[in-house]
């Protein structure tokens, strides 16, 4: 199983400039400066059928397709890596091993895009991943694989971090916008698209921290290869899991893209937790709609997880067993999107803290017949949100509806949690 | 234009609309909360959600959704009456619901989508907000409690007052409105957030517990403070006006007022207006008939002869101005005119001699469609408040390049880019002119310059003009003074505006020749986004100067107060002019009134002018007559009553055709039979009639004739070991007039005078101290303001206020040397 995103024999300690050189670090860079236009690398990227880490699955040559090249002023590219989605937390376990593989990956990508200007957003808590960056540019401007004239083919890229002052909202990549202009991180309205105008009105790119961390492999050896990485013909590369919940090993593992949700469970994961069943999971994050064992076949790819009801999201798999009250768990989760709410619209802003109150009201076993209709009701109201936070809010209570509703009605007609003692 | 199809019907739409805009230009309404057209798109309430049968009927916001050619809109399905129904649930969930205390109730689009939509019960509940009510200024209430966060206040007071004085904060649930750092709101006070509030969140307070919306006659006129012409729309019950009313679709500006449009009716009602004729009897004022007082100053007129004299404010109408010249041809008198003779100046004297037209070759309206603005003193924000909204915009959202000549910075020198050049106060004149001299030298003149008369003149004039001889004495870099005049010069289209008024001395002929050379050396004349525009202070400036009134033959303004203390002057008529507090030299103006036989005084107030009088006649306001007003624009706009008369008020085009009338001869019968004689005779206004003005005016046209004049400067012999005070308008207030709008007053109630904190440190003044202000005339005392946009060694003080008349010590000079001592 190749892995080109994580060393195993590095967990736990970050890999040094030296080291990742000496392991072909910065090759990639150096192949296309030194032969392969901006276009040709767009094109290796298109070809990889690269779809973006982060969250929606966006092809990624597609996104900067959308750049147009004959605007005046500058173009700028944005890392996210502001990963604040509860189960989520693979920019930051990539970034504290090899930070310079994303730079490699964002001079690559800058020089496709005709950056010259890029920026690092990095959550609040991650001061170790922004100290490690930190170094590494340093390390990596020190070698001329940043600056100006990069390694003398007249490509210059200034690359900085912005630590944002923290928020889930602000991984929304508008609302990252607005943050490092340093206004109110609320979601743009769309269109324009960022691709068109972002950053200070001119064209920008954001791509998640994992999404970019690919790009040097598919450029050292080839879009062809680098997908033949997957597990099955119609995915893609590896991906990064982070696992959480009741199995043995609650870590972040680098897999075949397309490796089914079972495989991943009694695998890396090393099964269950002595005494535990699988009862559901989160495939993908917390925006996501539960699996349950049905879904235990399913292929963890974009397409067959989507077929399946639910979505592959940034690949955060949180698994419950058999004593998890699914009420319980989507109040959990129903209660950070209402308070990470930005305020701006008003099915999010109205209707997340109503439906927190709603399954508060359950959980203690004073609903009533006709809450889980509205609940229903709300679900569709806030799929036609302002952002995309609301949609991904409405994953769990949705996958309760869908998947769970005996055990919702359960509470309400037992009047009680059927989990409490 | 775009092909689309909305509720099944074939519809067309031009290329850059919404979905919103595409429905409503074809009458199919959808419903809006938070979108505002003058606003950018913002998409946060979602009541406008619609179907579009392309994005798989997913429900999409129409407000900012562009069209597409063949797209298939469904505005009104089930669907999505269940989702605007749900909407409406969710922002009652926490809304308090109390219609019947709040002023907003019968104009609130919460409680008007809510009746539509027919929500009778809410299904959701959940706890109320409990915000505190902001009560800390005289002119804003702010209950965030019945908040919908639509960002409209935030948004206009960002995106078209460029004040910012709102914003969000907190979030999800907590989101409300608030001002930085949760300190009470203290602004311009324009009240542009409460007239776009959809619900009851922001109100006036002046028009607090006044009256229920719907008991309200509105009546559309024009605003009678400043020239800019605004239109207004004023809200009356029991024959007073008790409030502004919004109206988005009025005029040019679509609605927006500044602080004394909105806030500054309350004149028009005050318990302080003058309600009968009054006599001067054994030393005192006594009341007296309207005969009585008819009789006495006819009897004065007709033996004062061609010693009568008049001044008027050119706050009346055209109309009655053309009266008043009537009247005072019948006695055979030519001795008027207005605003001490010199705030007119620029356009009687200047662009005629330069433009051959007393008018303003260029229109608000090219404020935002040009490229380069030249502003003249950052002023123009304060004497025109909605012309200054045009440039925020024009700046903000058209990319126009700003760029500013003045002896202070201001308001507008915060807009993004903006370019402020501070100059010695006083020497605007002799910069303008080394502007003109680096275009002539540097070959950025248009082709047909030299053609033009008085271009050798002028060329030989401007050899003094040197950038570097200039900017020794103006306090300039000439690198500065190059780049502006290169930078106007290469502009395709470049328009100059410039205050004038009593405040103004400086802005006087000389300096608008001054920029009309510029002007012509460009070619940037007659076209659009171009010219030159006099910024003339009151609501009617533009109109006394195309009427005529002022002194061509017979005596200007300042002659007539010489004659008033010489005795030349027999008797003094004054309709609405208060030359005792907005003339300078107030110990002059003072003794001379004293002085004259005869003074009679028609206004509103008994003002520090009335209280002079031998007879006090009480006036009609803009609100209870008919006539009509002329923008600094030229635009001709006709004023409607909107009350009754008050008391026994008579309107100064009755006062002037009675007094015609008893002397003989036979007056214009309406306002209306004069606006036609005024169409048949003024240039310009031939054809206007009233049904042709309609609701926001005509335009009177302007057409110049170009030739080069050699503006002269002005020797500013500075005194050393002194400060230079210059005076000008608060942003608040206009003449002396909005002394009596309680709205300015709340804001704005007194003098001061403003300096710089450098100033300010080393003598030791705090922020509202009180200082003494000394010059060669006297000395007054202020309330000390200090401010980062002074210069050191400039001081500023606003001339509105009696109490405190800054014209106790200023003479009429472009610039007072004075001392400060506390
Ligand atoms: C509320 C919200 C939070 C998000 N947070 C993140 C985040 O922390 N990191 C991230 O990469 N993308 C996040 N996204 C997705 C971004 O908007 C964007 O789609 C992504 O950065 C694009 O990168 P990719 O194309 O490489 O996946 C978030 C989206 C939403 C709606
Ligand atoms: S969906 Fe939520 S987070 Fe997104 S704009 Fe609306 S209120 Fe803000
Ligand atoms: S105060 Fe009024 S205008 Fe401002 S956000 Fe609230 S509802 Fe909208
Ligand atoms: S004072 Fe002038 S700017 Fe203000 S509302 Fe009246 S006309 Fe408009
Ligand atoms: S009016 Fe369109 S979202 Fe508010």
């Amino acid at each position: 199983m190749t892995q080109i995103l994580l060393r195993q024999d590095h967990t736990g300690q970050c890999l040094s400039f030296g080291q990742y050189c000496d392991a072909g670090g910065f090759e990639a860079l150096r192949t296309a400066l030194g032969g392969m236009s901006p276009n040709d690398v767009q094109q290796a990227v298109i070809d990889s059928g690269l779809r973006g880490r982060g969250g929606a699955g966006f092809p990624t040559g597609k996104k900067w397709s959308f750049v147009p090249r004959n605007l005046p002023g500058p173009r700028y590219l944005i890392c996210n890596c502001d990963e604040m989605e509860p189960g989520t937390y693979k920019d930051r376990v990539l970034l504290e091993q090899n930070p310079h593989i994303l730079i490699e990956g964002m001079a690559l990508t800058c020089y496709a895009l005709g950056v010259e200007h890029a920026f690092i957003f990095v959550r609040r808590g991650y001061e170790q991943a922004a100290a490690n960056l930190r170094t590494a540019i340093g390390a990596a401007k020190q070698a001329g694989f940043l600056g100006s004239d990069i390694l003398g083919s007249g490509f210059s890229l200034q690359l900085d971090i912005h630590q944002s002052a923290g928020r889930y909202i602000c991984g929304e990549e508008t609302a990252l916008i607005n943050a490092l202009e340093g206004i109110r991180a609320n979601p743009r309205v769309k269109p324009p698209f960022p691709a068109v105008k972002g950053l200070w009105g001119q064209p920008t790119v954001v791509n998640n921290v994992e999404t970019l961390a690919n790009i040097p492999a598919i450029i050292a050896h080839g879009p062809t290869w680098w997908k033949g990485l997957a597990a099955t013909p119609e995915a893609a590369g590896t991906k990064l899991f982070c696992i959480s919940g009741h199995v043995r090993n609650t870590e972040c593992f680098e897999l075949p893209l397309g490796t089914p949700l079972g495989k991943i469970i009694d695998g890396p994961c090393g099964g269950m937790r002595p005494g535990s069943t699988f009862k559901a999971c989160i495939p993908g994050g917390a925006s996501t709609p539960y699996f349950t064992r049905e879904h235990w076949g399913v292929a963890m790819d974009f397409d067959p997880v989507a077929k399946a009801g639910s979505r592959l999201g940034t690949g955060g798999i949180i698994v419950f067993d058999q004593n998890t009250c699914m009420v319980a768990a989507t109040l959990n989760l129903t209660r950070f999107y209402a308070r990470e709410s930005c305020g701006w619209c008003t099915p999010c802003r109205e209707g997340l803290p109503f439906l927190v109150h709603t399954l508060e009201k359950i959980e203690q076993g004073l609903g009533t017949e006709s809450d889980p209709d509205i609940l229903r009701e709300h679900v569709h109201a806030l799929n036609y949100a302002f952002c995309a936070l609301a949609p991904g809010a409405m994953g769990p209570v949705e996958g309760l509806l869908r998947l769970f509703e005996d055990e919702l009605r359960e509470h309400i007609t037992k009047g009680r949690c059927p989990f409490g003692d | 234009m775009v092909n689309l199809t909305i509720d099944d019907k074939q519809v067309t739409a031009p290329k850059n609309a919404t979905i919103y805009d595409a429905a409503k230009l074809n009458g199919i309404k959808i419903p809006i909360l938070c979108h505002d057209s003058k606003l950018k798109p913002f998409g946060a309430c979602r009541m406008c959600l619609v179907e579009v049968e392309q994005m798989k009927g997913r429900q999409i916001p129409a407000c900012t959704t562009p069209i597409t050619e063949g797209m298939i809109i469904r505005t009104a399905t089930p669907d999505i009456i269940k989702a605007r129904k749900m909407v409406l649930e969710l922002l009652l969930l926490n809304h308090p619901i109390d219609c019947p205390v709040c002023d907003k109730a019968g104009d609130c689009d919460l409680q008007n989508l809510t009746y539509e939509y027919e929500v009778n019960a809410n299904r959701f509940a959940d706890a109320k907000f409990n915000h505190v009510i902001d009560y800390n200024n005289p002119l804003i209430e702010r209950d965030m409690n019945r908040c919908v966060l639509c960002g409209k206040c935030a948004r206009i007071c960002d995106e078209i007052v460029s004040f910012g004085a709102l914003t969000f904060m907190d979030r999800g649930i907590e989101t409300k409105i608030a001002c930085e750092f949760e300190a009470p709101l203290n602004c311009e006070f324009c009240g542009s957030c409460v007239s776009v509030c959809p619900v009851g969140s922001l109100l006036a307070r002046p028009f607090k517990f006044k009256a229920r919306f719907w008991a309200l006659t509105n009546q559309k006129t024009v605003c009678s403070y400043c020239g800019t012409g605004c239109n207004l729309t004023l809200g009356v019950k029991d024959n007073k006006v008790l409030t502004t009313v919004y109206d988005e679709n009025q005029g040019f500006h679509k609605g927006q007022l500044c602080c004394r449009g909105r806030f500054g009716y309350q004149f028009i009602n005050s318990e302080r207006r003058l309600t009968t004729p009054l006599v001067r009897k054994n030393g005192t004022l006594v009341e007296t008939t309207w005969d009585e007082a008819i009789e006495v100053i006819a009897a004065k007129m007709k033996t004062a002869g061609a010693s009568t004299a008049a001044l008027a404010t050119p706050r009346i109408t055209n109309e009655e101005l053309i009266l008043f010249k009537e009247l005072m041809e019948t006695v055979g008198s030519n001795n008027y005119d207005h605003s001490a003779g010199y705030a007119h100046a620029a356009l009687t004297k200047g662009f005629v001699q330069s433009l051959g037209v007393a008018a303003s070759p260029a229109s608000i309206l090219d404020v935002q469609k040009t490229d380069l603005l030249l502003v003249i003193k950052t002023d123009t924000y304060e004497t025109h408040p909605v012309v200054g909204f045009e440039i925020n915009m024009a700046v903000k959202n058209k990319e126009v390049k700003l760029n500013i000549l003045s002896d202070k910075r201001g308001k507008l020198s915060k807009l993004p880019n903006a370019k402020t050049l501070i100059h010695v106060p006083g020497t605007e004149i002799a910069v303008i002119n080394a502007l003109a001299k680096v275009i002539v030298d540097e070959k950025l003149a248009d082709g047909t310059a030299a053609s033009v008369p008085g271009f050798a003149e002028l060329e030989k004039a401007l050899a003094a003009f040197t950038p570097d001889a200039v900017a020794a004495q103006c306090g300039l870099t000439a690198a500065d003074i190059k780049q502006l005049a290169t930078d106007y010069a290469k502009a395709e289209k470049a328009l100059i505006l410039f205050p004038v008024g009593l405040p103004y001395p400086g802005h006087n002929e000389d300096l608008a020749s001054a920029l009309a050379n510029l002007a012509i050396l460009t070619g940037k004349l007659g076209k659009e986004g171009c010219g030159v525009l006099c910024m003339a202070e009151k609501n009617n400036s533009q109109g006394a100067v195309d009427m005529g009134f002022y002194s061509t033959a017979g005596m200007d303004a300042g002659k007539i107060i010489d004659g008033c203390a010489s005795g030349s002057v027999k008797t003094l008529f004054i309709a609405g002019e208060n030359p005792v507090v907005s003339y300078p030299d107030h110990t002059k103006i003072a003794a001379a009134l004293d002085k004259v036989d005869f003074l009679v005084v028609a206004d509103l107030f008994m003002t520090e002018t009335a209280a002079m009088a031998d007879v006090v006649l009480p006036a009609c306001s803009f609100a209870e007559k008919e006539g009509t007003f002329t923008s600094v624009d030229r635009r001709v706009q006709h004023i409607k009553p909107a009350i009754r008369k008050i008391g026994q008020c008579r309107s100064d085009f009755e006062i002037f055709g009675a007094l015609i009338t008893k002397l003989g001869g036979k007056p214009s019968a309406t306002p209306a039979k004069t606006f036609e004689a005024i169409s048949s005779s003024v240039a310009g206004y031939a054809g206007m009639s009233y049904a042709s003005l309609g609701e926001t005016g005509a335009y009177a046209a302007v057409s110049v004739k170009p030739s080069f004049v050699v503006p002269k400067t002005m020797s500013l012999a500075s005194e050393s070991g002194k400060l230079a005070l210059v005076t000008g308008s608060a942003l608040y207030h206009s003449g002396t007039m909005s002394q009596y709008g309680e709205g300015p007053m709340y804001v704005c109630p007194e003098g001061y005078v403003e300096l710089s904190r450098n100033d300010a440190s080393k003598m030791k003044i705090a922020e509202n101290d009180l200082v003494i202000v000394t010059s060669s005339k006297g000395s007054i005392k202020l309330k000390a303001k200090i401010s980062m946009r002074m210069p050191q060694g400039v001081l500023f003080a606003p001339y509105h206020f009696s109490e405190t008349s800054i014209n106790r010590i200023c003479s009429g000079a472009p610039v007072t040397w004075v001392s400060l001592s506390k």
